[in-house]
Formats: structure tokens, C-alpha cells, sequence
């Protein structure tokens, strides 16, 4: 089915009012500057935007998100997200005059052009009526599903692939110390008390992790801490540990005790190395 | 014109190794400024009214007007702003005003019109001016320019941490070749043969700085507030480092907690560390304020 498909000449009440415009991976920085890459730092592969129209309602811009897969549907959808809401696609936030939500491999934005208590109302209908017509996958990446769950800040997960979305999540180091690459997936999140990181990757294999985790050492440890947990910073610890394909490190724990406990519930949360 | 990368990691910057200059400007919780250069101070004026912003993209444009002739009074110390014009821009220089076109939060036309009555006042017939953003590499007065004033508003960037005035020169380039690390090297722009040494003036638009983003890429009137206020430089970096300093404060007050910016904004600390390009530390800030003082937030 075609993007196209999903966005009809009626929706309910609303009809279509321009013709859709579509930006690819080499053009989305003619819709959205430089904050395109954003998108391209995801498998995204193009963007179809229209305007919808309804009498006594505002005009509302659809942008339909075809991001590749569900996963990264979820990753941008998490990218900056403060608060979820459920009804709508796999989640939805809605701040201001823009509602946006996932749903399989789609990321939805609606936005209307003014602020109203209408468009309040108008938008969560309308980005429902289209949700009702996308393929149903809601499920979170399975790798957000091996986060502990005690302690964890709600609505804190990111995923994505790349070191500078670490960096725009957490900013850790210029260089790219974990070898991180549209090849791995990484959740980051948050947990309480105090504000510590655990961050979870994925890498193709056993050797690839391994030689991640020895470059994080090399970037990012000093020659004495290796091995163990260290103190990154006054009263800040750091853990690390590596399973298999899975590179875990724990950042800015509250105390070398919660940094490696946190370090330990991620382990148990693995799936059993393959035989 | 580049110096030496520097490897910066997040410890670097808590422990002030190298980096100290880096952590306040980027918007991590930091550590104080310790940094070292040989340039020389950088003269920055703030200049604010309270009545200039009535509204989301309501300007009153004689205030604008007014606000930017006391500024270059202020930066140049002549007696009027028809002197300090005549001071940086001669009668036969070609002017390229580099302004910024983002739908939400565009330079304001307010802004623009003043800049260009000051280089129309420095004796610049209106054939040799152009106002442009995304045409500049096409646009003909830009390809013969031999002076650039650069303004656009500063606003949060889902890529860059801000959208800021070192940046405002991505459209002489191809973008996507800057956009690595954040944007880390914006700060080369300024040494390409279109722009190296033209620029004159730097205006800084604060009159609705916006603090925070909505996704990637969108906009909501709740993220700007009426700041009220003009940046205005000719040191660039010392002017983003400045606007940069406010937006930081802008979102303590508003989260009511030290939130960095995301990602951090750290093109303009290297545009001083590695590029040479102008003074980011607040000790070699020379800064000027004018105007309405409440709530400056600096």
C-alpha cells in the first residue's frame, strides 16, 4: 500500500485540500533544514505532507513519517518526547498545536495552523481517523522491553542508532567511543533516584560488542579504571559490562553500589547467550 | 584558519580539562571558565525595550529601528548611527544582508528594514543590496558582495543545539557537509571565498527567542517569550555565546532545573577553541547594556 493510500481526499469531516508533497532522504532538508537529519539518522524514507481542511475547524498539516520499520517508528517518536499518552497509534504526545504518534512503521504528525480550544479537539480525531487506517504493530523495540523496570523515569527511553543521538540524548564524547552505527540499536533511559543513565546496545555480534566495550575503555576510561566501576566525576560512578552482543553501561549513578546493582538488573534482563 | 581538533568528552568538560570554556558554552552543567586566547576582548551590546513586542510576529518596527541605531552607537561609539554605518560599510561596497527564512520564527522584515536604511544612510545605492537566505548562492549581489551583515533570531535546533548566527551561514555551503557532530564546524563558513572577512555587523534577534523545541523540527508559540531584546556584535561568536547564555537561564527558570540544551550547541565554544573565529568565554566579553533591564536574564 502506498503512503498516499493512507491520506485519502476525505477523512470524516476533513478533505484534502493541496496535493501532497513527498521529501526523500536526499530532500528532506528542502521541508526541514538541518533538523532533517534527525530522520536520516533513522532508516526513514520519505515524508508525504498535506493539508486537510474542515468547515468551522482549523487547517491541519498531516506529515505521514514512512520510517523505514516500526522500531524506528518508536525511535523518533522518542526522540523527544516528554509525555505519552495511549489511544492513538502506539503512543501519542500532544504539546501545543502539534499531535504526533507512531504506529508499525509510521511516525504521524498533525499540526494545526492556529491554537484553539477546536484544534485542541480537532487534532487527537483526526490523528485518530488516520491511525485506523495504518497497519496495527504497536509493540515498543524489543530492546526497550530488557530494560529494568524498577526505578526507571517514565516516558525517559530513547532508541536509536547512531553516536550522535547518544550525544543529543546524552552527551558522553566527540568521539565515537562505542562504535555505534546504523548497524546497532541502543535504548538509553533514565532512572531514579538522582538522574542516572543506562545505556543498553545491540551490536551484529559477540567480537563487534567486544570491541566496542574496549573502545569505550580506550576513549573513555582512563588507563587505571579499566576494569570495575569508576568515579567519572565527584559523587557521579560509571559501570560497564558486556554479554554476548549487548554492551551495558550505567552513567552518573548516585553511588558505586547503584551503579553496579543497575549494571547487574540489565544483565538479567538479557536473553541467554545462543549455544 | 582552523586549529586542533580536540578529542572532548563529558569528562572532560566536568573536570575542566581543556574543556571548561566548552562546558558553559555547550549548556552543560558546568564548571566554571578557564580558558586561555590571544584575541583581544569583544564588544557586545544588549539592547532591550519592553514595548517593541506585541505579540507573536509583532514587531513595532520604529522601536526596531530605534533599538538598532543606539546598539551601533553603542558598539562603534560615534555620535549617531549614520556615522557608525559610514564607519563599517563604504558607498561602493556591495551589501549582502544574510537573514534567516524559518517559516515559525523568520528575521523579522522590522529588522531587516532597518539594516538595510542604515546601509542605504552609509551611501549604498539600492542596485548594490540584497536581503536573502536560501538564494544566496544564486543570488547575484550575494556572488559580488564585498560586505555581509548576518542576522537572524536565535532559537533552540534539534541538530544543533541552537540555531545561531556562526550557523545562519550554512546557506554559502552545501548544508549537509556541516551537519557532523552536531554541527561541530559551522564555524568553517566563515572562511569560504564568499564570505571570509565581509562581515560588518551582527544582529542577533531576541525579540522572541524560542527555548525549547517540539520534536525535531516543529514549532509552538509556548516556546518563545517576548525577551524583547537585539544582540549586536561584530564578533559573532561573542554574540551567539551571549544569546546562548540567555536561552540556558531562559530554561532553568522555566523547567526549574539546569536542563542542557539538546543537543548541546557546542559549534559556538569551538568556534573560538578551533576556529579562531571570535572570543566564546564571558571574560573576554565586553558587554554593553541597554534599555529595559527586568528580567534580562544575564
Amino acid at each position: 500500500m502506498a503512503v498516499y493510500d493512507f491520506l485519502p481526499e476525505h477523512i470524516n469531516t476533513w478533505t484534502r485540500s493541496d496535493p501532497a508533497v513527498a521529501y526523500d532522504r536526499e530532500t528532506i532538508f528542502d521541508y526541514i533544514d538541518g533538523a532533517g537529519e534527525v530522520y536520516r539518522s533513522f532508516a526513514f524514507r520519505e515524508v508525504v505532507v498535506l493539508v486537510y481542511t474542515a468547515q468551522e475547524a482549523p487547517d491541519i498539516t498531516v506529515e505521514l513519517f514512512d520510517m523505514g520499520n516500526p522500531a524506528d517508528a518508536y525511535g523518533v517518536f522518542s526522540y523527544t518526547r516528554e509525555r505519552e499518552e495511549t489511544g492513538i497509534g502506539g503512543g501519542y504526545e500532544q504539546k501545543g498545536r502539534v499531535l504526533c504518534f507512531w504506529q508499525d512503521r509510521y511516525y504521524v504528525c498533525v499540526a494545526s495552523k492556529e491554537r484553539s480550544d477546536r484544534s485542541d479537539r480537532a487534532l487527537p480525531e483526526l490523528a485518530g481517523a488516520i491511525a485506523e487506517r495504518l497497519p496495527t504493530a504497536t509493540d515498543p523495540p524489543e530492546l526497550v522491553g530488557m530494560l529494568p523496570d524498577e526505578g526507571r523515569v517514565q516516558f525517559s527511553e530513547r532508541f536509536f542508532h547512531l553516536h550522535q543521538s547518544l550525544n543529543y540524548h546524552y552527551y558522553l564524547a566527540r568521539e565515537n567511543v562505542l562504535d555505534l552505527s546504523s548497524e546497532t540499536d541502543a535504548v538509553l533511559a533514565r532512572y531514579a533516584p538522582g538522574s542516572t543513565y543506562l545505556l543498553l546496545v545491540r551490536y551484529a555480534s559477540a567480537d563487534d560488542a567486544a570491541a566496542a566495550r574496549a573502545s569505550f575503555r580506550r576513549g573513555y576510561l582512563r588507563d587505571t579504571e579499566a576494569a570495575g566501576t569508576v568515579e567519572t566525576e565527584a559523587g557521579k560512578f560509571l559501570s560497564h559490562s558486556q554479554r554476548d552482543r549487548y554492551v551495558i553501561v550505567v552513567l552518573d549513578a548516585e553511588s558505586e553500589r547503584a551503579a553496579v546493582d543497575l549494571l547487574r538488573a540489565a544483565e538479567g534482563r538479557l536473553p541467554p547467550p545462543p549455544q | 584558519m582552523a586549529k586542533t581538533r580536540t578529542a572532548l568528552s563529558r569528562r572532560d568538560f566536568m573536570k575542566g580539562v581543556g574543556g571548561a570554556l566548552a562546558g558553559m558554552a555547550i549548556g552543560l552543567p558546568a564548571s566554571a571558565s578557564g580558558r586561555v586566547t590571544q584575541a583581544g576582548m569583544s564588544r557586545v551590546v544588549l539592547i532591550r525595550d519592553k514595548n517593541v513586542v506585541s505579540g507573536y510576529r509583532d514587531y513595532d518596527g520604529s522601536l526596531v529601528q530605534q533599538m538598532l541605531d543606539e546598539a551601533v552607537v553603542a558598539l562603534f561609539g560615534r555620535d549617531d548611527a549614520t556615522a557608525c554605518w559610514a564607519q563599517i560599510i563604504r558607498p561602493d561596497d556591495v551589501v549582502g544582508i544574510k537573514s534567516n527564512g524559518w517559516p515559525y520564527l523568520p528575521t523579522p522584515p522590522e529588522v531587516e528594514r532597518a539594516i538595510v536604511r542604515g546601509v542605504r544612510q552609509a551611501g549604498v545605492p539600492e542596485e548594490n543590496i540584497a536581503v536573502g537566505d536560501r538564494d544566496v548562492r544564486r543570488n547575484q549581489v550575494f556572488r559580488r558582495s564585498t560586505a555581509l551583515i548576518n542576522t537572524r533570531p536565535m532559537r533552540t535546533h534539534a541538530w544543533s543545539g541552537v540555531g545561531s548566527l556562526i550557523k545562519n551561514y550554512i546557506m554559502f555551503d552545501n548544508p549537509p557537509d556541516y551537519h557532523a557532530d552536531a554541527c561541530a564546524s559551522l564555524a568553517k563558513l566563515w572562511d569560504l571565498p564568499i564570505t571570509r572577512g565581509k562581515t560588518r555587523l551582527n544582529v542577533l534577534v531576541m525579540l522572541t527567542p524560542q527555548f525549547h523545541n517540539i520534536g525535531p523540527h516543529h514549532f509552538d508559540t509556548d516556546y518563545i517569550w517576548p525577551y524583547g531584546g537585539l544582540i549586536v556584535s561584530t564578533d559573532p561568536v561573542a554574540a551567539d555565546a551571549l544569546g546562548l547564555r540567555i536561552i540556558q537561564q531562559k530554561r532553568r527558570l522555566v523547567f526549574g532545573e539546569d536542563r542542557p540544551l539538546q543537543p548541546t550547541a557546542h559549534h559556538i565554544a569551538l568556534a573560538d577553541t578551533e576556529y579562531g573565529l571570535g572570543n566564546a568565554g564571558m571574560d573576554k566579553i565586553e558587554l554593553v547594556r541597554l534599555g529595559w533591564q527586568e528580567d534580562n536574564l544575564i
